[in-house]
């Protein structure tokens, strides 16, 4: 390639492919903020991989295989974490949340230059069954009947959902695809576009217990061992229903919107109710709740109550909320939000309405610190040492999805709002009281 | 116009469509999410990107259908020069203007099927895969609303030929003629062009869909060819129901680019701002809401006719 192709290519925004390992979630998030990088869906379309925060052991292989899907020219940055067992050799370290867009947009530019070599596969590329099919395209030989030829399943026949029986296809989904939690990994069966059964397989990045009590802690965790001021607990809210927003509405198709509610949750202050509330009325002019959000699908009514899965069990019109135990939120004259549709657009509803309405409360807050000691009522639902409601909301998934087409189901994942890292950090809690 | 005139035209034409799309796409996007932008740096941008394609190698898969991956993005560019080539600019400048002018641009259009399923069948890979029937079961439902949408903008011009319909709407413009006629071409246009609330096989949801798989040069033509799309689309919507070459003070070219350009920022930026259709919502709609419309559209139109 001419030296001038390349000069021209290493001006380009660099397109990252990111993988949030634990306690990083929000952190990669915010890269969408930044102008020079490109947060990319597939590794097929990065030059860098950017691995931020510790990966447990059980999803390195799957870090391998996303590693060398990237095309060459190609690189990795370790961002917090050790990258141990990552056998990604010669990868720059950055602990500065500060260094992290330098030190990428310097990598990239070296590698497109060609200052800096590609990084070879971490794995051999090879077959993970001996190919024994005869034509191109696997048809033929001995190999292929009765077995798992070239490693994998056959297809096998469905029930008859709806007057045509199609092949029963087993798929894997994650551990790092693009829309969903890293760490959530899906055993699929699906009948044309249909999910026939979900399976849960891995729920969460498997990281040592060290790790998790060393990573940083959101208002929500720090109340579970000592008192927290409301209006922080509830700015902390708002702001964590407006990122769900962001990653939902990019899963509905509409990215630069969630640019924008993504940089609503950095702005929003005591007092800005309104405005989420504004931007909750111009979501929905998209059309969310006419033509994308699935109505009527992904209701879990008969399994929710006792759950405490806050907006989840609300928005099916279960008034389940551990603030209303709280004699100072009760001072306040806090009354949760509840609707009864049951379904992902009334949960979508809720949080919008909940965001707006935790900024109100957080003015009338004042200096006031919540009063319950050992639980909290997170984004996500009721939480205790050891017991987070991303847990709870796991158990839901393979009845959630079944019957739901790909989009809807996703739509209806998204919904859950799930969060592995809360999961662990309430686990790595329960492991401080026990010591 | 001559051969190879033609062929300078609608290769013009789909260069500079596609760069003002690249362009125009960046800057609705900033826009959306609340960004600013400097123009230098929107204008730039593409050139940078297509640099950067370039220089990155193409990848493989699990034993891919290679030639159906790499003609894929041929065909759909090759689609779109067609139907470009059928817009007239001006009287006497059109790329090619036979007599069935409207039925080889609705050919063009039934094929894009085949060049989307290709795409998505060829890397043999589940989320490609599933983007690829997904544009199966979008076509089915749009393919006959959109030639019914086109159909009637012929009655007026009895004709096929799509200079006699840019003639026939000198007295009045087809949008006004046909109310209906425009917003169903554009919903349909963009369900043809797979852009933005009706980009189901390339959709987020997929992780990109059929083209999940592809990287670096291959990434880039498929995106060119998208984009050449949309923009066959939007100048043909800008011929058929804006009047094309007609309009004051303009010249007629001009008029054609400006009226494109309309249409096009419209498309683009309903790409921002709409969320995406359920495939079952728009299957339901295309065929008991935009058919019936559309056939509507048909009949009155031939109703003034009489």
């Amino acid at each position: 390639m001419t030296p001038l192709v390349r000069r021209l290519a290493a001006r380009a925004p660099v397109p990252v492919y990111p993988i949030a390992g634990f306690g990083m979630r929000d952190a990669v998030q915010d890269l969408r903020l930044e102008e020079g990088l490109v947060l990319v869906d597939t590794p097929r379309a990065a030059a860098l991989l950017l691995v931020a925060g510790a990966i447990g052991p059980k999803h390195r292989d799957a870090v391998a295989r996303t590693h060398d899907a990237l095309p060459h020219p190609r690189a990795t940055v370790l961002w917090g974490g050790d990258g141990d067992g990552l056998a990604i050799a010669d990868a720059p370290r950055i602990d500065r949340a500060a260094d992290v867009v330098p030190a990428l947009c310097d990598l990239f530019a070296r590698l497109v230059l060609g200052s800096r070599p590609t990084e070879e596969p971490i794995l051999a590329d090879e077959d993970p069954i001996e190919w024994r099919g005869v034509g191109p395209y696997g048809q033929g030989g001995t190999g292929m009947t009765g077995g798992t030829p070239y490693g994998r399943p056959m297809a096998d026949l469905g029930p008859d959902r709806d007057g045509l029986r199609l092949d029963v296809v087993p798929v894997e989904i994650g551990p790092f695809f693009a829309r969903l939690p890293a760490g959530l990994v899906l055993d699929l069966s699906v009948a044309g576009d249909v999910i026939v059964e979900a399976k849960v397989a891995s729920a969460s990045l498997g990281v040592e217990r060290e790790i998790q009590m060393g990573a940083a802690r959101s208002p929500f965790i720090r109340a579970l061992s000592g008192p927290v001021a409301i209006a922080e607990l509830e700015v902390a809210r708002a702001r964590d229903h407006l990122r769900w927003m962001a990653g939902a509405l990019h899963a509905q198709g509409m990215p630069s919107l969630g640019v924008r509610a993504l940089r609503l949750a950095h702005e929003v202050q005591p007092g800005d109710g309104d405005q989420v509330r504004n931007f909750g009325r111009w979501t929905a002019r998209t059309g969310l709740f006419h033509w994308s959000l699935p109505s009527g699908a992904g209701r879990l009514a008969p399994d929710l109550p006792g759950m405490g899965l806050g907006p989840v069990s609300r928005a099916a019109g279960l008034p389940e909320d551990l603030r209303l135990a709280d004699p100072s939120y009760q001072a306040l004259g806090f009354a949760p939000r509840v609707l009864d549709a049951d379904d992902v657009g009334a949960r979508w509803r809720l949080r919008v309405e909940e965001a707006a309405a935790a900024l109100d409360l957080a003015a009338r807050a004042g200096d006031a610190f919540a009063g319950l000691t050992g639980m909290v009522e997170s984004p996500r639902g009721r939480l205790t040492p050891g017991d987070a409601p991303s847990d709870r909301a796991i158990a839901l998934i393979p009845r959630l999805l079944e019957g739901l087409e790909w989009s809807d189901a996703l739509a209806a994942l998204v919904s859950l709002d799930l969060d592995l890292d809360e999961s662990g950090l309430a686990v790595s809690v329960d492991a401080a009281v026990a010591v | 116009m001559s051969a190879p005139a033609a062929i300078g035209l609608v290769a013009l034409l789909l260069v500079a469509g596609t760069y003002v799309v690249a362009v125009g796409d960046r800057w609705i996007a900033a826009l959306a999410g609340g960004r600013r932008v400097r123009a230098r740096t929107l204008l730039v941008a593409p050139v940078y990107s297509a640099a950067l394609a370039m220089t990155t190698s193409r990848t493989t898969t699990e034993r891919p259908d290679g030639p159906g991956w790499a003609l894929a993005p041929a065909l759909l560019t090759s689609l779109a020069a067609l139907a470009l080539a059928m817009v007239p600019l001006a009287p006497g400048i059109v790329a090619a203007d036979p007599e069935t002018g409207f039925v080889v641009f609705s050919a063009a259009i039934a094929f894009v099927m085949i060049a989307v399923f290709l795409h998505g069948w060829s890397p043999n890979s589940m989320l490609p895969l599933h983007g690829a029937y997904r544009y199966g079961a979008q076509a089915l439902s749009f393919q006959i609303p959109f030639l019914l949408a086109m159909l009637a903008t012929s009655l007026p011009a009895e004709s096929l030929s799509l200079v006699r319909i840019v003639e026939a709407q000198a007295p009045l413009w087809n949008v006004v003629r046909q109310p209906l006629g425009l917003p169903l071409y554009l919903v349909v246009g963009l369900a043809v062009s797979f852009w933005g609330p009706l980009n189901l096989p390339d959709g987020d949801d997929l992780a990109g869909g059929t083209s999940a798989e592809d990287a670096g040069m291959a990434r880039l033509l498929w995106g060119m060819a998208r984009s050449s799309m949309l923009v066959a689309v939007a100048a043909m919507g800008a011929a058929a129901f804006l009047g094309g070459w007609h309009g004051p003070i303009l010249p007629g070219p001009v008029w054609v680019i400006v009226k494109t350009l309309a249409l096009l920022g419209l498309i683009l930026a309903a790409g921002h701002l709409f969320a995406r259709i359920r495939i079952e919502r728009f299957v339901l709609v295309s065929w008991a809401l935009l058919i019936p419309l559309a056939l509507l559209n048909v009949f009155v139109s031939g109703a003034f006719l009489l």
